[in-house]
């Protein structure tokens, strides 16, 4: 593909273009994924994920100006929801990297979901792949900011920060499972409103609890608004990312995240073979007519379509 | 397959600050099953070029209300044959008197939609005019 060759001479419209056939989810895009794949697996992949307005897009976009600074090349992924009423999306998150929209070498592309559960668009890693085929070093990841359920990110990157702020809930919030757990650093933004000192001691002890020997979550207080934290924070980024490097832990995690993520990959693909299966059908029709008029439950309903696929 | 999702930039250049109506044709265009990137305030040519290129655009809507529409237009033409990326459809909203439209397009404007337009028709333009790749 001429396409890639380009890519790999470091051409930002062949990747940008490359990005797009990926997301178109076809043939084209698949084989693309196989022919850049070889050329991936060096790049420290950062996920940052927390709620709707916690920062993320700020974040990325300071601690991408604090990597260019330093000689590194950044590429961002900022993934956005897409509507499922109306198959649309507003992607908003680049127009909060200011800087680094301005800084040379930083490329930043927008993504929506288009309906991929996780936080996180069905293409967001063949983009990490063409990113770092480009010769980016540092590739952020950033979620749809959904909240709890985001564990996709987790399969993708090598270090997950995970964001919270003051008015995130109480400790109540932070006990249920979910974000903290696939943190590998805690960012407290907004450390300048109420209630931060308290945030910050929750989430220490909650942190201290559940340490291992092979995973020492880090929290840090930032005010990604202000700038103050970045430095500490890319600081922490690189420390986990050597600590991966040189223990045999990092190893297993990386061949347990690719399993996972490819696990993720194989339930799409059945749910929409299965899909197909299923649209029209006469039979799989007759069951939704019963679970309509009440004569049978949605559990039973699903288990008969579910043996109609054959799996 | 699918078919083609459609994937605009708004864009603000310039020094106006009124984005109300760039924002208002974003949400509509979102609502019509497109993919819209909103570029912010205060954006250069050279900026717009430049994230027209990396999220790779089918569409540039351009929100102009400065009354600087030729100049900037004409600024954005000569960089998008630069840069080779003239398979992008451009057009135009904001404060356009009538009589720049005729010559908005001799610059390759594939649209112009001064305040007032219809969204529904500024719709339809962009799905009918998005040159297939």
């Amino acid at each position: 593909m001429e396409l890639i060759k380009k890519v790999l001479q470091g051409d930002e419209k062949s990747a940008a273009r490359l990005i797009s056939i990926i997301e178109e989810g076809g043939d084209e895009g698949n084989r693309a994924i196989s022919l850049i794949f070889p050329h991936t697996g060096r790049a420290h992949i950062i996920g940052v994920t927390g709620a709707p307005g916690s920062g993320k897009s700020t974040l990325i976009g300071k601690l991408a100006v604090s990597f260019a600074d330093k000689g590194r090349k950044v590429g961002i992924i900022a993934v956005d929801p897409t509507s499922s009423k109306d198959n649309g999306a507003f992607l908003g998150d680049r127009l909060r990297m200011r800087n680094a929209e301005k800084t040379e070498d930083i490329f930043i592309r927008s993504m929506a979901n288009r309906g991929y559960p996780g936080g996180i668009a069905k293409a967001t890693a063949g983009a990490i792949y063409v990113l770092e085929a480009l010769g980016k070093e540092i590739i952020m990841v950033e979620t749809v900011g959904a909240g709890q359920s985001e564990i996709q990110i987790y399969s993708l990157c090598n270090t997950v920060i995970t964001l919270l702020t003051p008015d995130c809930g109480d400790e109540i919030q932070l006990m249920k499972a979910g974000l903290i757990e696939i943190g590998d650093i805690v960012a407290i933004n907004k450390t300048d409103n109420a209630g931060a000192e308290d945030l910050l001691a929750n989430v220490a002890a909650y942190i201290e609890q559940h340490k291992t020997k092979s995973r020492q979550t880090r929290v840090l207080a930032i005010q990604a608004d202000k700038g103050s934290g970045i430095e500490n924070l890319t600081d922490a980024l690189n420390a986990h990312f050597s600590f991966l490097n040189e223990n045999s832990h990092g190893k297993d995690l990386k061949k347990i995240k690719l399993k996972t993520f490819m696990l993720a990959l194989l339930k799409e693909e059945i749910w929409n073979k299965s899909l197909n299966v299923l649209t029209g059908n006469e039979r799989f029709e007759g069951i939704v007519k019963k679970l309509e008029k009440g004569e049978i439950d949605p559990y039973a309903a699903a288990q008969m379509a579910s043996e109609m696929t054959g799996l | 397959m699918h078919e083609k999702i459609i994937k605009v930039l708004i864009a603000k250049p310039g020094l106006d600050g009124h984005d109300r109506g760039a924002k208002v044709v974003s949400q509509a265009l979102k609502e019509a099953g497109m993919e819209v990137i909103y570029s912010g305030l205060h954006k250069t040519i050279d900026q717009i070029i430049h994230i027209a290129i990396q999220e790779d655009v089918d569409v540039i809507g351009l929100s102009i209300m400065t009354g600087a529409h030729i100049q900037i237009v004409e600024k954005l033409m000569k960089k998008m044959k630069e840069e080779d990326i003239f398979d992008k459809t451009v057009f135009v909203g904001g404060v356009i008197p009538t009589k720049d439209v005729s010559k908005l397009k001799e610059l390759g404007v594939a649209g112009v939609f001064p305040g007032g337009t219809p969204l529904s028709e500024t719709i339809e333009f962009i799905k009918n005019n998005v040159k297939k790749t």
